[in-house]
């Protein structure tokens, strides 16, 4: 049984301001604001100290903790030039190169 | 007199839509994938139906938490392509048809399901990703869209879905005019996104889910959304969608296509019904 963080109506009320600013950024020019200047962007949206050093480290594990979903702090990734895999491979502490050691497609037949 | 002339079931994801973008249809990473849509695209073609409901989930492209709609339909005229945070792909925006979209709507009211009804939606990859693959574009074919909550708990349950189906194809039966509608479902398979166990595939499951969606539906319609979750991933959850086309189609109604891969991050699934 996968380890999961079910993404309940208590986990959306504590990420909101997390997830209402990753949903912000399906404008472009709010992608290029928050390039511009990350820190200034979360303070924009109301982030706690906590909440902007998670986005700072890329802690996307503990962005989950803190009520992220997935579907939008991918937004924040991809808008820095990250993408799934890369996120995906680090929540389980691994390099790319490691994650994609264990798809189906290269464990060969 | 309007009638469901069939029902697909199809597995959506972002990464779909980049394998299409980049035409990766011989990448060891994806041939197995692309290979799954051709026999039931052609058929699909065949058809001709004049429109496709497809039941989907918004990936907080169109709904944010602020109000996030458990059920949403769209009545519009065109659908334009949501941007996801990564920018848009080079495709046309979608025709709706906006007279079946409001026929839907008061043909569901009265049936006492109630969605938030839609006069302006983007769409995201919910129904974008895998809609090139089962017709080229540009489309002519309109589409009426209907969101599911398949993401913020409480979500509706399994029955529910299969119940909305069964309600959607009595609209269509209920439709003034002669038209013939395919019935979409997308979403799962087995996969999840978040956490240490990301990357989570269950191809035995998602195998038994075809079963039994063929079979016994009914089944299905009985387990709760943990043991979806427990067997398939949390985002898996969403497969719960498909239960809406197979109510949609009918109980007697005959499989065509199936086909499987999971050679990812997804549980990759596509399923086909022709009503009896």
């Amino acid at each position: 049984m996968p380890d999961m963080t079910v993404f309940t109506g208590e986990r959306s009320r504590q990420g909101y301001r997390i997830n209402k600013l990753a949903s912000s950024l399906t404008e472009p020019a709010n992608r290029e604001a928050f390039l511009a200047d990350e820190d200034a962007y979360c303070r924009r949206y109301g982030l706690t100290d906590q909440e902007r050093q998670l986005i700072a480290e890329r802690d996307w594990n503990g962005i989950v903790a803190a009520g992220g979903n997935i579907y939008l702090f991918i937004k924040i990734a991809a808008t820095i030039g990250s993408n799934l895999v890369a996120v995906g491979a680090r929540m389980r502490g691994e390099s790319v190169e490691e994650f994609l050691a264990t798809r189906p497609v290269n464990q060969g037949p | 007199m309007g009638s469901i002339v069939g029902g697909i079931g199809v597995s959506h994801a972002p990464s779909l839509a980049r394998a299409y973008d980049e035409g990766l249809s011989d990448h060891p990473d994806w041939a197995d994938v692309f290979a799954m849509f051709p026999p039931a695209a052609e058929w699909l073609a065949g058809l001709d139906p004049d429109a496709l409901v497809v039941v989907y989930n918004d990936h907080m492209n169109r709904f944010f938490f602020d109000a996030y709609p458990t059920f949403a339909l769209g009545v519009a005229d065109e659908y334009p392509q949501a941007d996801e945070g990564w920018g848009l792909r080079p495709l046309p925006d979608l025709v709706g048809d906006s007279d079946l979209g409001w026929h839907l709507a008061r043909s569901l009211v009265a049936d006492e399901f109630d969605p938030t009804v839609c006069q302006e939606m983007v769409v995201d990859h919910g129904v974008y990703s895998v809609l090139p693959f089962l017709a080229e574009p540009p489309w002519s074919t309109p589409i009426v869209p209907v969101a599911v909550n398949v993401i913020r708990h409480p979500l509706p349950t399994p029955g529910r879905c299969f119940r909305l189906g069964q309600a959607i194809a009595r609209a269509v039966a209920s439709y003034p005019d002669d038209r013939r509608v395919v019935v979409v479902a997308t979403g799962g398979m087995s996969h999840q996104l978040h956490g240490p166990d990301f990357g989570h595939l269950a191809p035995e499951w998602d195998n038994q889910f075809l079963d039994l969606l063929e079979r016994d539906p009914s089944q299905l319609c009985q387990l709760d959304h943990s043991d979806y979750m427990q067997r398939g991933g949390a985002e898996s959850v969403e497969i719960i969608m498909w239960l809406a086309m197979r109510g949609a189609v009918g109980g007697s109604a005959r499989r065509l296509h199936r086909a499987y891969a999971a050679p990812m991050l997804t549980g990759y699934g596509l399923i086909s019904f022709e009503p009896a």
